[in-house]
């Protein structure tokens, strides 16, 4: 038994990936990503423009208590880490920058897109994903007969159109959730958010409870890049319902430091709702 | 010629009559929050039959109770569920696998893309959530098109979504139908605003000088129909008044997760608790202590 869950260190990994000049939505039923978006404003990035689920609120909770992890997206109990609440439907319209300030500089890589960009990451779950990124939350099947009914697309199609970065992720890592197709495509690839001239530029990383996934600049399809500490690359080939490609180095994930696991569970899951 | 104004105040069974069989619905609130539920449970009561209902942008399980009770024909939702408590709604699963209802596949947008259309009277609104999923395939009323401007993007023509009700919870209205949200407003203002006619079911009825204190906050102006139904939100939150009722809802999703399982008794025993001849009775059921308990301090107070 090691000692903190995968949860945990999703958590701790995203939160490793934010930057305080970002803008970040988090929707629904995400309460690892409320900890990696929450863990970053108490350690690197107070900054951080963090948009909340349904009721669109923008949190910042850098000198607030958190006392336990919000359960809902939209709950009035979590409107006490809001500073501003708006209708839902402003859920997809603009609201600063990407990328801070550096948007405006004429060096920023970031204005020949587009600045309709509609935040810097955006993270995205799915009963299926496949090797383009393309996820699926609609259900399985065809559509003449579905098996099962999944629980709906969300607002993920709609935000994924103008998001820099999103991170697709999986809550276990077998054949049955990464697929070689989708059945249905609730979120676009990379590939497909290109042929159809996105802002967005798709899904930057697949992460799963064993391994994180990029993709390769040319093909555009996932390849393993990072695995998490104690698993193999065959144990991901064994569990990948999709021929699985390495990057040119496969990197072992940083497990997290005494100091990143004292903050997240000390100031942002008091409760342990990672750690089980 | 009378100079009194109209006073729009109805019961709760008077009001939820005026829904008829066949009709389309939209029911405000979001997630676990600010459901009209004792106009929801009222339908049930009466079984209205064959509704097609608009859900908001994230549906709760108002709408999955709505499926079970065998009130709904077709559905437009982007999603129904409760997150940690329910990722899927079971009743929402169990009769869309076996085509009871008819789902109209959209995203959140889109869905707000057919209201704006309808309360602005055009004939589309214009989104590009959906390009390059599974939405349009599943959904042969949108309709993609290439962007007559740009000449090479596609774009979804999202047709309106016009409902005859809407029903909205509120925190407070008068009695002419000026109600304020006392908390997140969600969706709710474009629901209403694409309903031909709105029906408010209000915590509270409070004097017209309320209103007129702070009309700023009045985000449902002339409801053609209250209700005043205090805890008529639970078993969800209330906001400005009280939160989600937990064991309720997990009750709930016991219950539901039996009736999709095939345990039909278990379902149609939590229908018989619910579903009591009045809202006061319903209450009862609930019991004091646990209304009481529910109570969170009013952030928003002026």
């Amino acid at each position: 038994m090691s000692e903190y869950s995968w949860k945990e260190l999703m958590a701790v990994v995203f939160s490793r990936e934010i930057k305080d000049t970002d803008k970040i939505t988090s929707g629904a039923h995400t309460e690892i990503f409320f900890a990696a978006t929450m863990l970053a404003q108490k350690t690197h990035a107070p900054n951080l423009k963090l948009q909340l689920g349904g009721s669109v609120t923008l949190c910042n909770v850098t000198d607030m208590d958190v006392e336990e992890l919000p359960k809902t997206s939209t709950g009035y109990e979590l409107i006490r880490y809001a500073e501003s609440v708006h209708d839902h439907a402003d859920t997809f319209l603009f609201y600063g920058a990407p990328g801070g300030a550096s948007y405006y500089k004429d060096d920023s890589d970031l204005r020949d897109i587009n600045h309709f960009w509609f935040a810097d990451k955006f993270f995205v779950g799915g009963i299926q994903a496949d090797k383009w990124g393309n996820t699926n939350m609609i259900g399985l099947g065809t559509k003449d007969k579905m098996s099962f009914r999944g629980p709906g697309t969300i607002g993920i199609n709609d935000i994924a159109v103008g998001v820099r970065d999103t991170y697709v992720f999986l809550t276990a890592h077998d054949k049955r959730r990464l697929v070689e197709k989708v059945d249905f495509i609730s979120h676009p690839g990379k590939k497909v958010c290109r042929e159809n001239e996105f802002y967005g530029g798709g899904p930057k990383w697949i992460v799963t409870p064993k391994c994180i996934f990029d993709f390769d600049p040319n093909t555009l399809e996932a390849r393993l890049a990072q695995l998490f500490p104690g698993v193999t690359v065959e144990d991901i080939k064994a569990n990948t319902g999709f021929e699985v490609k390495t990057a040119s180095k496969v990197e072992t994930v940083q497990p997290p430091t005494k100091q990143e696991l004292e903050a997240l569970r000390t100031e942002v899951d008091k409760t342990g709702v990672l750690r089980h | 010629m009378s100079k009194r104004r109209k006073e729009v105040v109805a019961s709760v069974k008077d009001a939820a009559a005026m829904i008829q069989d066949g009709q389309t619905v939209a029911i405000g609130g979001f997630g676990a929050d600010n459901h009209p539920m004792a106009l929801v449970r009222e339908i049930i009561r009466k079984g209205t039959k064959d509704l097609t209902i608009i859900a908001s942008a994230t549906a709760g399980l108002e709408i999955d109770l709505l499926i079970g009770a065998g009130c709904v024909k077709k559905l437009i939702a982007p999603y129904v569920g409760q997150e940690m408590y329910c990722p899927i709604g079971h009743n929402y699963r169990k009769y869309a696998e076996s085509k009871q209802i008819e789902v109209w596949e959209c995203s959140e947008y889109i869905l707000y893309a057919g209201l704006f259309a309808a309360a602005s009277g055009q004939e589309f609104f214009a989104w590009r959530g959906g390009v390059g999923t599974s939405i349009p395939e599943l959904n042969p009323d949108l309709v993609q098109f290439t962007d007559p401007i740009g000449k090479t993007k596609k774009i979804i023509a999202v047709p309106p979504l016009r409902a005859d009700w809407a029903i909205i919870h509120v925190g407070w209205s008068d009695v002419y139908g000026n109600g304020q949200h006392l908390g997140a407003r969600f969706g709710d203002r474009w629901l209403a605003r694409a309903a031909d006619r709105i029906m408010t079911q209000a915590e509270r009825i409070v004097p017209n000088s309320v209103i007129r204190r702070n009309p700023f906050m009045t985000t449902i102006a002339y409801a053609d129909c209250v209700v005043e139904a205090p805890y008529g939100g639970h078993p969800y939150a209330a906001h400005g008044f009280y939160k989600e009722d937990v064991e309720f809802i997990q009750d709930y999703v016991r219950c539901s997760e039996a009736n999709r399982k095939g345990d039909a008794a278990t379902w149609d025993e939590y229908l018989k608790r619910h579903i009591q001849p009045d809202h006061y009775a319903y209450l009862d059921t609930v019991g004091i202590k646990k209304l009481l308990g529910l109570y969170t301090h009013p952030i928003v107070s002026w």
